[in-house]
């Protein structure tokens, strides 16, 4: 059994450690003997439907993120819009997350188009919300908080066809308005935690690893791992968050 | 000298006086004061002098300006500096205030001021500066400074504003810094030329990996740390320019410092920095670089940068219950990759202690530990100690790197067992970010040995 990891543009869209939500995957893997392959997905090449399991879009800066908007539309979305039809699981952050959305407003210009594969769309925002994040996670997807941090200036604003991923305890969410966070529907993720988010919150890691394992190899289970460092890790985030709102 | 300005300065200079009897360092206040009572503080104090040499970037500013001042002062050019203050705005009037005289013009002609990356282009816009150094650009504390595009948007802008009275010194290894210049200033760049220190690849958390004119990917034929190199637009015609002021024969001697061949005009010297690794080789590179752009004869830039004692905490070593402690601060994720690249070039086995805050000196958000690239230390590190407000997220990021470690979240209790596991004339190392740097100093201090940083 194998998991195949997409990171989609690992230079451009990786400003903020994302790379620890790469690596909690496979570490997670590994312990438990499963094979993990990771594609590093770069700007210029056209992506093939259907060799990817999991992918994983981070947060970049808003010049890369222009760039990496209209290499999306013309190299990968086709793709894209293909696996995420047929089940494979999406982790994407902060810009990543806008850019699964329907769009991105700016201040000025053209709006930038996403590829639509989560009902949501971003609004550039005045205030930057940065600070910790905790949120109580969606009831009817996980039990407990997940724990992040957040740096976004974007707004983003759910539609119908998704769930918010959890209702904030601490910091601005989604919008700062709504006190929603994230974004979901079926296998397919959006948020603006990074901290980075999975090595955190070791349950929701191991969520999406079951799911892309499943989409690829049918039933599958997990075996329990020793998480005493990741839960102290989230506990002790989850106490400065609270000393720091 | 204006009344508005005087009454500024007397305020200032008693509230140093103040803080200082009741033993605090006193680097912001006193400039806060002034500025509120003057806005125009900084313009008019630094009037005074006609040569200020400002020094910015994201890793390095505070060696180099050392470095600078060092330099100066062997060449018996008086100057002052704002190591009393911090490298903010409201720092740098708290040390021009401390040196103003009431009546008359300062003794010194020349200021040397490290100016963090954001106040840089206030600072600029105030005074008329005669030399810039930039030294570098990468990712550091985003939720303080934004992203690193942001900071040089706010530079282009900056230099644009100079005239041909100040002389920019660029390093044309960055090629976030090389593209500086679109403006009427000088232009002087400085880099390495040493093809044997080649990387081969770019790190994960190299910064400017796309062309600044034309946004296509960067090809490069060298890669000397982060995304500092030679490199060459895929697409368009940019190009790392040629310096004119260059490091070539690099010797890295581990923790004991490293030597190199300073070129110029075809003048050669070479220079042996007791500052460890390629980081502060730049710093020595770009100091030099200002030095000769002064006039100051290489031998005496030779000897002032051999007889170097490094900055507060900035890869010192110093000596504590018979143990020496190396010490150097950690703030992002190059500065770490490059100081565990130094410390763990040789194979015998480390003691280490990393402390993480995430106070907002140190920066709130820890995301940027999983940048770093820990394995060298995983692999070599005899014993690991990890403490500070996070930690706990250093001690998963670990984890994930494959090394276990002992945690003590208070940060004198893992320094007393830090001290505790080391053997006699041991040296173990000390990765803190800022403010627990000053807290584990101040800890040691108690147990007899540096002085306040404030004095150092």
């Amino acid at each position: 059994m194998q998991l195949t990891i997409g990171w989609l543009y690992p230079k451009q869209m990786s400003t903020y450690g994302d790379r620890g939500n790469i690596l909690t995957l496979q570490k997670r893997c590994q312990w438990r003997n499963i094979g993990t392959r990771l594609i590093e997905i770069e700007p210029e090449s056209r992506l093939e439907s259907g060799k990817i399991d999991l992918y994983f879009f981070g947060g970049g800066q808003d010049q890369a993120q222009e760039v990496v908007a209209k290499d999306l539309k013309k190299f990968k979305k086709s793709a894209l819009l293909e696996d995420a039809g047929k089940g494979a699981v999406f982790l994407s952050i902060c810009g990543g997350y806008q850019l699964l959305g329907k769009y991105y407003q700016p201040f000025a210009g053209a709006e930038i188009e996403g590829i639509g594969i989560l009902d949501v769309h971003t609004i550039a925002g005045k205030k930057r919300l940065i600070g910790n994040v905790a949120i109580e996670s969606n009831p009817l997807l996980l039990r407990g908080k997940l724990i992040g941090f957040e740096n976004h200036s974007g707004k983003t604003y759910l539609g119908k066809a998704v769930e918010p991923l959890g209702k904030i305890i601490i910091g601005g969410g989604n919008n700062g308005e709504d006190r929603t966070e994230g974004a979901w529907r079926k296998n397919i993720f959006g948020c603006y935690l990074h901290g980075p988010l999975l090595p955190k919150n070791p349950r929701f890691a191991d969520l999406l690893i079951e799911r892309a394992l499943q989409y690829r190899w049918g039933d599958v289970g997990l075996t329990p791992l020793d998480d005493k460092e990741e839960i102290a890790a989230h506990e002790s985030s989850f106490q400065r968050a609270k000393i720091q709102k | 000298m204006d009344i508005r300005l005087q009454t500024a300065l007397l305020s200032a200079k008693a509230s140093r006086k103040l803080l200082r009897r009741f033993g605090s360092g006193a680097t912001a206040a006193p400039g806060l004061v002034a500025q509120y009572i003057d806005k125009d503080s900084l313009r008019k104090l630094a009037a005074s002098y006609p040569n200020i040499i400002l020094v910015s970037g994201t890793n390095g500013k505070t060696t180099t300006s050392r470095l600078i001042s060092a330099i100066l002062e062997k060449a018996g050019l008086a100057h002052i500096d704002n190591r009393e203050g911090s490298n903010l705005t409201r720092g740098l009037i708290t040390s021009l205030a401390s040196y103003a005289r009431l009546s008359g013009k300062p003794k010194e002609q020349t200021a040397i001021f490290e100016v963090d990356e954001a106040a840089l282009p206030y600072v600029v816009s105030q005074i008329n500066p005669k030399l810039i150094v930039l030294t570098n650009l990468f990712r550091d504390q985003l939720d303080r400074y934004g992203e690193v595009d942001t900071i040089r948007r706010l530079w282009l802008k900056s230099v644009e504003n100079l005239d041909s009275a100040t002389t920019l010194l660029l390093n044309a290894d960055d090629p976030g810094i090389a593209s500086l210049t679109k403006t009427r200033a000088k232009v002087v760049f400085f880099g390495l030329e040493d093809p044997k220190l080649n990387l081969e690849k770019l790190p994960h958390a190299a910064d400017f990996i796309n062309c600044t004119n034309c946004g296509s990917v960067l090809n490069y034929s060298q890669v000397y740390l982060s995304h500092l190199g030679a490199y060459r637009c895929s697409k368009c015609p940019l190009t790392r320019p040629n310096p004119q002021v260059s490091a070539g024969e690099i010797h890295l001697n581990d923790l004991k410092g490293a030597n190199f061949l300073l070129l110029a005009k075809k003048r050669t010297i070479t220079i042996e920095s007791p500052l460890p690794g390629l980081y502060n080789l730049y710093n020595a590179l770009a100091a030099s670089t200002l030095g000769l752009q002064l006039g100051i004869a290489p031998t005496t830039i030779k000897t002032a940068i051999g007889q170097f004692k490094p900055a507060f905490g900035r890869t010192e070593t110093f000596v504590s219950n018979s143990k020496k402690i190396f010490t150097s601060l950690v703030k992002n994720p190059t500065g770490f990759n490059e100081v565990i690249r130094t410390v763990f070039s040789g194979q015998d086995k480390k003691v280490v202690l990393i402390a993480i805050n995430d106070l907002i000196a140190d920066g709130r958000d820890v995301s940027w530990l999983w940048d770093v690239d820990f394995e060298p230390l995983a692999e070599r590190a005899q014993k690991v100690f990890v403490s500070g407000l996070r930690a706990a997220d250093m001690q998963l990021r670990l984890k994930y790197a494959g090394a276990a470690s002992e945690r003590f979240d208070d940060l004198e209790e893992a320094a007393e067992h830090l001290l505790a596991f080391a053997e006699k004339g041991e040296t173990v190392y000390l990765f803190p970010t800022y403010t627990a740097l000053i807290k584990l100093k101040a800890f040691f201090a108690q147990k007899g040995l540096t002085a306040n940083f404030w004095e150092d």
